[in-house]
């Protein structure tokens, strides 16, 4: 089921086109990401599902109906990029507010906000403001109010922007146990974590749709290793790669992480011989995956 | 349990809804919102407080003092004379000069206070990002009358606050003056509520194109300027745009000075007219406003 499509969607700032007549329908299922370089046009997209600004040309519909239509109220959830709660009043006041709007009557309102907070592990914070807590707290305050009446989309804009490692598991944690109810599309720079939590990407550039797939088809995993390593000579491990059976090419993409191409068909059990290297040579290693990472699919 | 206990707490009352009207539900609510954000927050209470502290002065110093000489000049002294000459006779047609006096003072400074406490109404949530979200769960037209309605919620609790004050000088001076006070004070705090909306309005549509209170008041002053210019302009060279002169907010003041009241009801065409507009440009405005 589409749970949003637009045609020819075009946004235009003065004389700078954010986005350039862009044809798109998403489904309804697990996390979509939506990628693209600084300026290509990914917060301008949600900000107009959202209902926060207007287009210059083209329409969208969402579950149905126009962005900013009241039926679309408790449906449609946002966490909008740099958006903040009244730092004069509690959160557990103003989120109730918001559950209230959302049509929900006092008692439910109160249990929705207790359990959004829950969800974030916040629920100690109720009383306080927001100007009380720190950037990676806000963010997931940010998200309890997303959670609010259980919608069926939810649109984020850079979610784990500037978060620790805690607070990013927290929020990615959050997000693959409401999967199932919710359709989240997200929009993030941080290309490890949509690999984690989405099966389709959107990429964008400057205002167009480049891709829209399944990360799994962007290509074939088969053949291809990615090795993230700690303290390694990387010199050594290579050499010692390409005396590996089945080594077709090595590549060190940065510090400590290789892209390694093998003959798949001729050695289906490289990735095995591969940790048995690493284990014979005492190398530590961060992480062994089949395919390359997202954004090596994506910017190579 | 605690959260749901502090925030049954915090729910002073609830409004009775009318079934079958959601849309006006959330206007509602987020009016009634505005109530708890004055009552419940540091800069609410020090509004009240500072509100409280020059109304008890002007009430010392001027209302009760003031009505003291327009009771004992009687319609026939020189108070009478000076206010006949200034075009204010009336005022000592009131059962109650106390009053009279409110009247007065509640007509020529309420609306500079009004502009100040209103500027607010959703500039500084714009620039903030939390008008996003409450336009995830009301539309643009609840926000806008839910904020322009709480503000004016906001005005009758000062103006209640303030015209109750009043009743203790009169009893002080006429321990019968109940009934005179009780008669006239509907009138006052209806005429009042009604000058004010205009100005209320004015700062809702200043407040749409504004980042921040200080902003929307620096609006309202560049607007209220131009508009009495260019009307004031039109006017000389077209004698027949007359009818400009009452575009300006407080244009009707001289009418109510003169005014004893319900009578000054006759004259509330003006203001409402005015906010009319003021509220159909503002709605406008924030329909097509990047939030």
């Amino acid at each position: 089921m589409s749970i949003f499509s637009c045609q020819g969607l075009t946004k235009k700032y003065g004389s700078t086109l954010a986005l350039n007549e862009l044809d798109l329908d998403i489904e309804s299922g697990p996390p979509v990401a939506l990628i693209g370089p600084n300026g290509a046009g990914k917060t301008t997209l949600l900000s107009l599902l959202s209902g926060f600004i207007r287009p210059s040309a083209g329409q969208a519909t969402i579950l149905g109906e126009k962005p900013g239509s009241a039926s679309l109220h408790g449906k449609l959830s946002a966490l909008p990029q740099d958006a903040n709660l009244d730092p004069r009043l509690s959160i557990a006041r103003q989120l109730k507010h918001y559950a209230r709007l959302q049509g929900l009557s006092n008692s439910a309102a109160i249990d929705a906000v207790q359990k959004s907070l829950d969800t974030v592990q916040m629920a100690d914070a109720a009383d306080k403001k927001p100007d009380e807590l720190s950037h990676g707290m806000r963010k997931r305050i940010a998200i309890a109010q997303m959670l609010m009446g259980e919608p069926k989309l939810a649109l984020l804009d850079e979610p784990t922007a500037g978060l620790d490692p805690p607070n990013v598991k927290i929020i990615r944690d959050v997000i693959a146990r409401h999967a199932d109810a919710t359709t989240f599309i997200i929009s993030s720079h941080n290309l490890d974590e949509l690999e984690k939590l989405c099966r389709d990407v959107v990429f964008l550039d400057k205002g167009q749709l480049v891709k829209h797939q399944r990360i799994s088809s962007l290509q074939e995993q088969q053949g291809v290793l990615t090795v993230r390593l700690n303290d390694v000579d990387a010199d050594a491990f290579m050499q010692a790669c390409r005396e590996l059976p089945g080594t077709l090419n090595i590549s060190l993409q940065e510090q400590g992480s290789f892209i390694i191409d093998y003959d798949s068909d001729a050695h289906p059990a490289f990735d095995i011989r591969m940790i048995e290297l690493l284990n014979a040579k005492g190398w530590q290693y961060r992480n062994v995956s089949k395919g390359r990472s997202l954004e090596d699919k994506l910017f190579d | 349990m605690c959260l749901r206990n502090a925030l049954t707490a915090a729910e002073p009352f609830e409004f009775n809804l009318i079934p079958g009207w959601p849309d006006v539900k959330n206007v509602f609510l987020i009016a009634k919102f505005e109530l708890v954000r004055l009552l419940s927050t540091r800069r609410g209470l020090v509004s009240i407080v500072a509100f409280a502290m020059v109304w008890l002065v002007l009430l010392y110093y001027v209302i009760f003092r003031a009505s003291r000489v327009l009771a004992q000049d009687g319609g026939s002294g020189l108070v009478s004379a000076v206010l006949d000459w200034l075009g204010m006779e009336r005022l000592t047609a009131w059962a109650v000069p106390e009053l009279a006096v409110y009247w007065f003072f509640g007509l020529m400074l309420l609306p500079l206070f009004c502009i100040s406490l209103t500027a607010d109404q959703t500039a500084s949530d714009r620039s903030r990002g939390t008008l996003r979200y409450l336009v995830l769960r009301s539309t643009r037209w609840q926000i806008f009358f839910g904020r322009y309605l709480g503000q004016l919620l906001v005005l009758l609790l000062f103006i209640l606050i303030s015209i109750v004050t009043t009743l203790p000088v009169v009893l002080y001076r006429d321990a019968g003056g109940l009934p005179d006070w009780l008669a006239l004070m509907p009138a006052i705090l209806v005429n009042l509520m009604i000058v004010l909306l205009p100005y209320t309005a004015l700062m809702a549509l200043v407040s749409v194109l504004a980042k921040s209170a200080r902003q929307a008041t620096l609006y309202a002053i560049i607007l209220w300027i131009a508009v009495w210019f260019i009307s004031g302009l039109l006017m000389n060279y077209f004698p027949g745009l007359s009818f400009l002169d009452w575009v300006m907010p407080s244009s009707q003041i001289p009418l109510l000075l003169r005014s004893v009241g319900w009578d000054a009801l006759q004259f509330a065409h003006i203001p409402i007219l005015q906010s009319l507009l003021l509220l159909v440009a503002g709605w406008w405005l924030m329909q097509r406003r990047d939030l």
